[in-house]
């Protein structure tokens, strides 16, 4: 890894502060506005070709995420899971650290907070809630704690790992639902609902956002301040910038590691357990719709900056609630959301000509080079798996 | 019964076979591709679109191949041209394709996941004659179409291509050693596209095995998982053609044994498919364990 690259956009040098804000930010919009805009037109071909006027279609999307008071609250609802994938994923890639198992530890967390739920009928709603939620930590720390000590000790590559633990946890979890969790009079294989006590209230009944996204920002504050003032968020960074140099140094590179992958699988179990209690009140196969993927996209989006997670969580999430509903009126399958979500997906990491030009004029000017990406440093990592 | 057993493994090796040879050529030269999926999912679209259209499986065999490469090549530039990160170009485009295929499904086929295609041929079934009745042989070598065919020839082609063709050897020298394959003069991100598009046709024949096999339909479910199993496999074996397949045909095997322990009871069918992943795990941590033995270096 060169050693110019820094992935943390809060490392830039006072040069490059003292720009103006246009210039200083203009990387930062082309990277999030290109493949959205890229995507979007991808879908208008698409439509294009299926028959359907794009403008409209588009136009009606926007009406549907945002155009009331309850569709905005079904977009935040929507939002909400999205935070949790996006902030877990934020979390270790600030360390250098590529999971790819948010998804895995996301839907363990949802199974154990289920499990936890259907038992703490009697308990006051905020310890039934708080059970609850710790379960779904622990259980998501519990998926991630593999990857990351093999990652701490032997060095294994940990994307392959994390990606496998995810279909690993799928399977166990299908089985611990058949064989000990099953909701008796159930068709498909589904825990029974959580009691009434451990369920987060929707903040605006009958809608369905809830406690959840008070919960979700709350963390988002945390990881903000934790970023720019604890010395474990600098230690992250430097790890994550340079990881030989952090060793020379004598940082505790192994407990980073391990922090980093544990502490996004438990921001992930917390972010299932939330969407447990808030949203669906069971689990069942099929709980998580690729939501530690879609935080992947976003985090990178965000390059990992609080706020960015949080207005890129809330563009998927209103893709996600508008799509649901728009082909309710016009006959447009949903799929058209799984296309522009793949599309920002794949785009998000790719690097386009313009911040690479903008990047090599820099250069030349002698300050800084902008925040690369941390896929590099991941397919670094990649050559040398075997 | 244990012929049966048998018979199912080797079906169920067949598409596993040939996207994780693709995929371990691609490995070699330094990507990984987890976009096989999506293209085996392509694939097996198109081979069943071109079969019914021509009546012919050829035609689909060779539509669904062409079709996988193209996607192959798709993803595998962006990822070589663009810098980007494979393994998010390869979840998203799983996410792409998988969109693209409900929508058209829905839109242009007027169904909801399932296409029956009428006029369409299935790969035929070739009986050796002679063989065919013998016990433990017949279920190995009888009746099969000809991927099955084609997967069994390839591992010692490619052995061979990687070993004794200037591409393959261009190949490998990309994957172990980008830096200095370049300064050698050798385009490694054309060398890695060439290899995208080996690794897309040859999972668009996985899904051609799966559309055109036993069936005879596409489903937009159908490939469920395959191409991450197929992953496993070539991380399983290496990359190396022979072990890859043995991974393979174990899976196979693994899947054959759920089916019928799920009409049985039992084992639970959720943790055997855990098992090629579980699979993967325990390699790379053994790899792992071994390469720190080795080197006294700090692992970071």
């Amino acid at each position: 890894m060169s050693t110019d690259r820094s992935i943390v956009p809060g490392l830039e040098t006072a040069a490059l502060r003292s720009e103006p804000f246009y210039r200083r930010h203009l990387p930062l919009i082309a990277r999030v506005g290109v493949p959205v805009v890229i995507s979007l037109l991808v879908g208008a071909v698409v439509l294009a070709a299926s028959g359907f006027n794009p403008l409209s279609i588009y136009s009606m999307l926007g009406r549907e995420a945002f155009g009331s008071l309850d569709r905005i609250d079904a977009t935040l609802a929507a939002t909400t899971p999205l935070i949790f994938t996006a902030l877990a994923a934020a979390f270790a890639y600030r360390a250098g650290i590529f999971t790819v198992g948010v998804e895995g530890s996301f839907a363990f967390g949802g199974l154990s907070a289920a499990v936890v739920g259907t038992q703490v009928g009697g308990l006051p709603p905020v310890l039934a809630v708080s059970a609850c939620l710790a379960a779904g930590l622990l259980a998501g720390a519990l998926v991630a704690l593999v990857p990351a000590l093999l990652r701490a000790v032997w060095g294994v590559d940990e994307v392959v790992t994390t990606l496998m633990l995810n279909f690993i946890v799928s399977g166990v979890s299908g089985w611990l639902v058949q064989s000990y969790f099953l909701a008796e009079g159930q068709a498909n294989s589904a825990t029974g609902y959580v009691a009434s006590a451990a369920e987060l209230a929707p903040l605006n009944p009958p809608n369905q956002t809830n406690g959840g996204l008070l919960i979700a920002l709350a963390l988002v504050v945390v990881y903000a301040i934790w970023v720019k003032k604890s010395t474990l968020g600098f230690q992250f960074a430097m790890v994550g910038s340079a990881p030989r140099f952090a060793v020379a140094q004598g940082l505790r590179v192994r407990l980073v590691i391990i922090t980093a992958l544990v502490g996004a699988g438990a921001i992930g179990g917390i972010g299932g357990a939330s969407h447990t209690l808030g949203i669906v009140h069971r689990y069942s196969e099929g709980f998580s719709a690729t939501f530690g993927f879609t935080g992947i996209a976003i985090a990178l989006l965000a390059r990992f900056n609080p706020v960015g997670v949080v207005v890129g969580a809330i563009l998927f999430g209103a893709l996600n609630s508008a799509g649901s509903t728009v082909q309710l009126f016009v006959n447009i399958p949903i799929q058209l959301i799984d296309i522009l979500q793949g599309t920002v997906m794949i785009l998000a990491v790719a690097q386009f000509a313009v911040p690479r030009l903008l990047r090599n004029r820099r250069k030349r000017r002698g300050a800084t080079v902008e925040p690369a990406d941390i896929p590099q440093a991941a397919e670094k990592k990649l050559g040398d798996t075997e | 019964m244990i012929d049966n057993l048998i018979n199912a493994a080797l079906v169920f090796a067949v598409p596993l076979v040939l996207a994780a040879l693709g995929g371990a050529v691609q490995r070699r030269s330094g990507v990984v591709n987890i976009g096989l999926e999506g293209q085996m999912l392509i694939g097996a679209l198109f081979g069943a679109i071109l079969s019914g259209l021509t009546g012919n499986w050829l035609a689909g065999a060779a539509a669904g191949a062409l079709a996988g490469a193209l996607v192959g090549w798709l993803m595998t530039a962006v990822i070589t041209r663009l810098s980007a990160n494979p393994i998010i170009v390869g979840l998203g485009l799983n996410i792409v394709v998988f969109g693209l295929v409900g929508y058209v499904l829905r839109t242009v086929f007027e169904v909801s996941g399932t296409l029956r295609i009428p006029g369409l041929q299935k790969l035929p079934e070739l009986t050796i004659p002679g063989i065919a009745d013998v016990p433990f042989l017949g279920a190995v070598l009888s009746g099969k179409d000809p991927l099955f065919w084609l997967a069994v020839v390839l591992v010692p082609v490619l052995a061979w291509t990687f070993r004794n063709t200037s591409w393959g050897i261009r190949l490998r020298a990309s994957g172990a050693s980008p830096a200095s394959t370049t300064s050698l003069g050798i385009r490694t991100n054309s060398v890695r596209d060439s290899a995208g598009i080996v690794a897309g046709a040859l999972a668009g024949l996985g899904g051609v095995a799966l559309s055109l096999g036993a069936v005879g339909l596409f489903n937009e479910n159908m490939t469920a998982g395959r191409g991450y199993v197929a992953l496993a496999a070539f991380y399983f074996g290496r990359s190396h053609p022979l072990p890859t397949a043995l991974a393979c045909l174990l899976f196979g095997f693994f899947d054959a044994l759920q089916i019928r322990l799920q009409t049985g009871g039992g084992v639970s069918a959720d943790l055997i498919q855990t098992i090629p992943y579980i699979a993967v795990v325990l390699v790379l941590a053994v790899t792992g364990f071994r390469r720190s033995r080795r080197s006294s270096r700090v692992a970071v």
